[in-house]
């Protein structure tokens, strides 16, 4: 069994390095959500993420249909929660939340979605998509990969072990 | 002994079938790259260690020239009771050490003259703090820096009455000299602090290519080049100032970060060191950007944007120097940067670029200012003359 342990402490030891990956903000829910119709200006963006902000480091962007900045207010934070106050109320239209935040241990998540204000004729019906763009280099699915890998080797491990005793003569 | 084999011979395959795992992820192995074929030795000339740098002349030298690969920077305390005419001698007897070793030729009863003969462009350039001038009963025209949020400075790094920062591009030239100038220093001031550090061993790279310090980043990128260091560096009587911070990286944090999130901190792709606005290094950053979201290219707390300069006049010359020292016993590393900067005025150039950094700058999640000092270059002399008679004569 011991062997078992030791087998496993190495793989475990070469899965490592790959972990910090793991460890990010995620945009959980937004006001508006991503694909909203609303039937008037929102008066603020709140953006709720999966962890704590740093407060430092956050860039909130609302754009118009035609790329134009749309004037708000400095990002507040609380904890994990980021809200800008939009200016004034914005005209009807197709609007893109755009964000730049930096979690407690300092990875950086960009995103953005997008919403429209009033019936606008003009914006597809189809659901708008969110788009994320993860700062980090190792996609989700490679991530899962890795840990079907990983399960493999410790059964491997294990199998050597375990034959490994078998051969092994009585001393 | 058949257990044992078992156990490493398992451990083997299974750290092998790690490897390979990962190396489906990351890239492959080294394997299957031959070794570039050595050039042969007697057909390389030997222009490295004798190279010199010319001391003499209206501005010192050390600060406009490319940088060596070593250097050394020694802070000096005086006693008190220090005078002028005593700061006079010493500073003669400087200078004339370093007319000397920069050319190759022994100080004057130089105890290890062999030493001496290849100076590898060695430069000693001469910085006088604060303390220099008020013992010398002149009004210093520089002034230690005010006290940033990010600081955490040590008195073991910080201030310094006399500074020589002795560049080559050999360690035993500069250790040499080191010693030497230490000696005929000893008798007027207390050694204060030593940092060394390094760069780029000259014959690894192009010498107009850009330095990495030790987080991987490209670091002076956006120096004054060519003609646009004059005005940014010196004062029209050959007179500049220098500014040195020792600015530990943390480097266990910074290692589990990803590509993207190290190239959002600076603002740089990491590889090129192109701006996230250009694809090139020498891209001139664009801050008014947007991706298609939105969002500026250049983050708003990326270091490169904090740290932007418009006016030439207003850039510094950094000159600086990465430092890697021993390891502690959980094998966390004490590596960082001599930051070194050039400029005419520290509190025209340098501050508001440290005050807007301090306020703001991703990057400094991950380094920390331990060290500071700042001093007054005087001007270069002509032979026969020595550094510091303006000043001081």
């Amino acid at each position: 069994m011991r062997r078992v342990l030791v087998a496993l402490a190495a793989v475990v030891a070469v899965l490592l390095p790959s972990s910090p990956a793991w460890a990010h903000a995620q945009l959980l829910s937004s006001a508006p959500a991503a694909g909203a119709a609303l039937a008037a200006s929102p008066a603020v963006v709140t953006l709720r993420f999966s962890e704590e902000l740093n407060p430092s480091f956050i860039t909130i962007v609302l754009s118009d249909a035609a790329q134009q900045r749309v004037p708000a207010g400095a990002p507040v934070v609380a904890a994990a929660t980021a809200t800008v106050a939009v200016d004034s109320p914005v005209e009807n239209g197709a609007y893109t939340v755009a964000y730049r935040v930096v979690s407690k241990d300092g990875h950086t998540v960009q995103g953005s979605y997008a919403f429209t204000v009033g019936s606008v004729s003009s914006v597809a019906p189809t659901p708008v998509a969110v788009a994320v763009r993860e700062s980090n280099g190792i996609p989700t699915g490679v991530l899962i990969g890795l840990g079907v890998v990983g399960a493999a080797l410790i059964g491997l491990a294990a199998y050597f072990a375990l034959t490994g005793r078998r051969r092994a003569p009585v001393e | 002994m058949t257990t044992r084999r078992h156990l490493l011979a398992g451990g083997a395959a299974v750290a092998g079938l790690g490897v390979a795992a990962g190396a489906a992820v990351v890239a492959t192995t080294g394997r299957g790259v031959a070794p570039a074929p050595v050039a042969e030795a007697d057909a390389v000339a030997l222009t490295t260690g004798t190279a010199t740098v010319p001391f003499h002349g209206p501005r010192q030298a050390g600060i406009a020239e490319d940088p060596p690969a070593h250097a050394a920077f020694v802070a000096f305390t005086l006693p008190g009771g220090t005078d002028r005419r005593a700061l006079a001698r010493m500073m003669r007897l400087l200078t004339d050490d370093v007319a000397r070793l920069t050319r190759g030729v022994p100080a004057l009863g130089d105890t290890d003259a062999t030493l001496a003969v290849l100076p590898a462009r060695l430069t000693v350039t001469f910085g006088f703090g604060p303390g220099l001038y008020r013992a010398a009963g002149l009004k210093p025209p520089i002034a230690d820096l005010p006290k940033f949020r990010i600081d955490r400075l040590e008195s073991r790094w910080s201030g310094g009455d006399l500074l020589l920062q002795i560049c080559a591009d050999d360690p035993l030239t500069v250790a040499h000299t080191q010693r030497m100038l230490i000696k005929d220093t000893r008798p007027f001031a207390a050694v204060r602090w030593v940092q060394q550090g390094f760069r780029r061993s000259p014959g690894v790279q192009a010498p107009e290519h850009t330095q990495r310090n030790v987080l991987g980043q490209m670091d002076g990128t956006a120096n004054p080049r060519g003609a646009e260091i004059d005005p940014a560096v010196w004062n029209p009587d050959g007179s500049t100032t220098l500014v040195v911070r020792r600015i530990r990286a943390e480097m266990e944090t910074w290692d589990i970060l990803a590509v993207a999130d190290k190239e959002n901190a600076v603002g740089r792709r990491l590889e090129s060191g192109a701006p996230l606005s250009g694809t090139h290094e020498r891209d001139e950053p664009d801050f008014a950007k947007l991706d298609d979201s939105g969002l500026p290219a250049m983050p708003d707390f990326s270091h490169v944007t904090r740290a932007r300069v418009t006016d030439p006049k207003l850039k510094i010359l950094r000159r600086p120097y990465n430092y890697d020292g021993a390891p502690n016993a959980a094998g966390h590393p004490d590596s960082g940067l001599i930051f070194a900067s050039y400029q005419r005025s520290i509190t025209e150039q340098y501050l508001p670029i440290q005050q807007r950094l301090a306020e703001k700058d991703l990057l400094n999640e991950w380094i920390t200012p331990i060290g500071s000092a700042v001093f007054a270059v005087p001007p270069g002399c002509a032979e026969g003359g020595w550094i510091g008679e303006q000043v001081l004569g």
